[in-house]
């Protein structure tokens, strides 16, 4: 018997990837023990807009909605096991880790965080593997 | 859970498209561990020559894209159970003609992705992996 594979509902404000507009990728993806969640940028649920701020609010942003993303779909931000954290610029780290701090229980999921070219007017890029 | 996983390297049935191994680098093309395959960065290999192949970027993401079924396709998978992409672009203006081309490969309930741009060795526009479920 194969594995089976189950998309996450974006939940609403969302981008859906059944929209035209929305980037090609489900919010998550459960598969056996664990969901995969997309790269999150920071979007306000209630208007479906991008949040455009600093690094330290679309930080609390994406975290916020990754926490509603991660109940929803039957998991929690505690059982988060590997973060990856994508910034424009690594100066802005302890700015992320600031809020990041507040998110996470301890001890921690792992992470690595890296300094990219994001697309524009992105300051943040926050994706992470969970148990399910 | 007390059975011990199995750890499989898999790779290519076109040969010319095992480019970990004929670029002498020290990686598999990807890896089998119980329900999930982790492929290694999949790069625009022309599997006709194995010759890396450098058009224009959508035309790069096509060939990598289909190299990644075809590797899929060899260990038994699909791009149907990819669950989860990291797609790595040279060049971040390329995001808009990338997602374009990826559209035809995950047409409906598209894995997780994450997609960025940083820099790339041997000239290549575009550098993809994945993780997906076994066959």
């Amino acid at each position: 018997m194969s594995a089976r594979r189950e998309i996450i509902a974006a939940p609403a404000g969302a981008p859906d990837p059944s929209q035209r507009g929305s980037p090609p990728a489900s919010p998550a993806v459960r598969a056996c023990d664990f969901i995969f969640v997309s790269g999150l940028t920071a979007v306000d649920l209630q208007t479906g807009e991008r949040v455009s701020g600093t690094t330290a609010s679309e930080t609390r942003v994406i975290l916020g909605n990754l926490k509603q993303l991660l109940e929803a779909a039957g998991s929690s931000l505690d059982r988060v096991v590997k973060v990856n954290v994508l910034i424009h610029s690594m100066l802005e780290a302890p700015n992320m880790n600031e809020v990041y701090a507040r998110f996470f229980p301890d001890p921690p999921p792992a992470r690595t965080v890296c300094g990219a070219r994001l697309p524009v007017g992105v300051k943040v890029i926050i994706e992470c593997t969970a148990l399910a | 859970m007390t059975e011990k996983l199995q750890r499989t390297a898999i790779a290519p049935k076109n040969p010319l498209l095992n480019a970990s191994r004929a670029g002498n680098l020290p990686h598999v093309p990807g890896i089998r561990i119980g329900d999930y395959i982790f492929l290694s960065g999949m790069v625009p290999v022309d599997p006709a020559t194995g010759e890396r192949s450098h058009g224009p970027i959508a035309e790069q993401v096509r060939i990598t894209l289909a190299n990644m079924r075809h590797m899929l396709e060899s260990a038994g998978s699909s791009l149907e159970r990819v669950v989860r992409v990291h797609v790595v672009l040279a060049d971040i203006s390329h995001m808009a003609e990338m997602d374009r081309v990826y559209r035809e490969f995950f047409p409906t309930d598209p894995p997780a992705r994450t997609a960025w741009s940083m820099q790339l060795r041997f000239g290549n526009g575009c550098e993809i992996e994945c993780v997906a479920l076994a066959g």
